[in-house]
C-alpha cells in the first residue's frame, strides 16, 4: 500500500518534469524566434464544439478564422474539435479533449527553412507536412509527455491518453 | 549492520517495485505514419523516455509508449479511422492552388492570367475562412539574388491587385521563390515563360 502510493508519487513527479521541460525551454525558444514571437504563425479553419486558445495565461473562445500565435496552447472539451493551417501549409487537426502547445514556429517563405515544434500533451492529433518538411528533413518535431517525433513523414499520428 | 543491510533491501526492492510500475502503468500513447494522398509515407522517427528511437516508415506503421517504454503496435487502417476519426474529420481543405504568368523580365501578367484572377476570387467565396498566399517564381535568367527581387515584386503586385480588389491586406501574403522552383527545369540563363508565374494558394 505505502509501495504503491510512492509509486504514484514518483510517477507523478516524471510526467511534471516531462511537463515543465518544455516550458523552461520555451523562454530560448522565444528569445530566438525573435520577429516570428509577436506574428501569427497559423489560423484556425474548422472548429467544432468548444475550443479555446490559452495565450498569456488567459483563455480565449477559438472559432473559425481565429489566428494562432507561437505559444499559444490550443484545448478542446469532451465535444471539441479544431483544424489549424500554418503558414508553411502544415495543417495540424485535433479530436476531443486534446491539448497542444506551439511551442516553436519558424519559417523562412523563400528558402522553406524553419522549424516546427509542438507539444501534445493529450488528445488524438494529425499532422500534415507543409513546406518546412521540404525545407530540412528534422525541421518538424512533435512532443509528448513521453517520447519525441521527428523525421520527414508526410503525416503523422500521435494519441495521448489522459492522465488519470 | 544487519540493521542496516535490511534497509538496503527493501530499498533496492522498492526501487524495483517502482520500476516496474512505472513501465506498466500510466497512460499510453500511440504513435502512426499514414501516406499523404500521393501515397508518399515518409519516416517517422518515435524517441522514448527510455530506451532506442523507432523508425515507421511503412504505411499504417504504429508503435506505443507506456511507462516511457515502447513496443511496436498493429494497427490497421480502420483502426486509425475509429481512432483519428473527430481528428480527420477536422482537418483543414487542402489550399487551392491557381498559376498565373507574366510577360518576360517585369511584372505585368499576361492577359490570360488577368482573365485567372476571376476563378481565384470565386474560389475565396466557396471558403468560410480564406487566407491566401501569393508566391513569385522566376526563370534563370539573371542572378539568383535579382531573381529573389523580382519573384517578390511579381508576388507583391498580385497581392496589392488582390487587396485592390476588396481582399483583406492581412489576410495575404507575398513571399518570392526566385529561381529556387522552376516548373520546367532548364540550364541557368535559359529563359522560359513557363517558369516567369506567380502561384496563389488559396487555403
Amino acid at each position: 500500500m505505502k509501495i504503491t502510493w510512492l509509486g504514484c508519487l514518483s510517477c507523478c513527479a516524471v510526467l511534471g518534469l516531462t511537463f515543465s521541460c518544455p516550458v523552461v525551454a520555451q523562454v530560448g525558444a522565444a528569445g530566438a524566434a525573435g520577429q516570428t514571437a509577436s506574428a501569427w504563425v497559423a489560423q484556425v479553419k474548422v472548429s467544432r464544439g468548444i475550443v479555446r486558445i490559452e495565450r498569456g495565461g488567459q483563455r480565449f473562445p477559438s472559432p473559425v478564422g481565429a489566428r494562432l500565435k507561437v505559444e499559444d496552447t490550443v484545448i478542446t472539451e469532451a465535444n471539441g474539435s479544431v483544424g489549424l493551417m500554418f503558414a508553411d501549409n502544415s495543417t495540424l487537426s485535433m479530436g476531443p479533449d486534446g491539448e497542444v502547445f506551439l511551442k516553436t514556429f519558424n519559417y523562412d517563405p523563400t528558402t522553406y527553412m524553419g522549424a516546427f515544434d509542438a507539444f501534445v500533451k493529450q488528445g488524438t492529433v494529425s499532422l500534415q507536412a507543409g513546406n518546412l518538411a521540404q525545407g530540412a528533413p528534422d525541421s518538424v518535431k512533435i512532443r509528448t509527455p513521453q517520447a519525441e517525433v521527428k523525421g520527414n513523414a508526410r503525416q503523422f499520428l500521435v494519441s495521448v491518453e489522459e492522465k488519470k | 549492520m544487519t540493521i542496516s543491510t535490511r534497509r538496503l533491501f527493501v530499498f533496492l526492492a522498492a526501487t524495483l517495485v517502482l520500476a516496474l510500475l512505472s513501465a506498466c502503468s500510466g497512460p499510453r500513447e500511440y504513435f502512426s505514419v499514414i501516406p499523404d494522398r500521393d501515397g508518399t509515407t515518409g519516416q517517422m522517427v518515435v524517441t522514448p523516455r527510455q530506451g532506442t528511437a523507432l523508425t515507421l516508415d511503412r504505411t499504417n506503421a504504429s508503435a506505443t509508449v507506456r511507462g516511457g517504454e515502447i513496443s511496436p503496435a498493429k494497427l490497421s487502417e480502420a483502426e486509425l479511422k475509429e481512432m483519428y476519426k473527430e481528428a480527420f474529420d477536422a482537418q483543414p481543405m487542402a489550399p487551392a492552388r491557381f498559376l498565373l504568368y507574366f510577360v518576360e523580365g517585369g511584372d505585368i501578367l499576361t492577359t490570360e492570367s488577368q482573365r485567372e484572377l476571376e476563378n481565384v476570387l470565386a474560389e475565396i467565396k466557396k471558403r468560410p475562412a480564406p487566407d491566401l498566399i501569393v508566391v513569385g517564381h522566376t526563370d534563370r535568367v539573371g542572378s539568383v539574388a535579382d531573381n529573389d527581387r523580382l519573384a517578390l515584386r511579381r508576388a507583391e503586385k498580385v497581392r496589392s491587385q488582390l487587396v485592390t480588389q476588396g481582399f483583406s491586406p492581412e489576410s495575404i501574403s507575398a513571399s518570392g521563390r526566385g529561381e529556387r522552383e522552376p516548373l520546367v527545369a532548364t540550364a541557368d540563363e535559359v529563359a522560359e515563360a513557363r517558369n516567369r508565374r506567380v502561384e496563389i494558394l488559396v487555403r
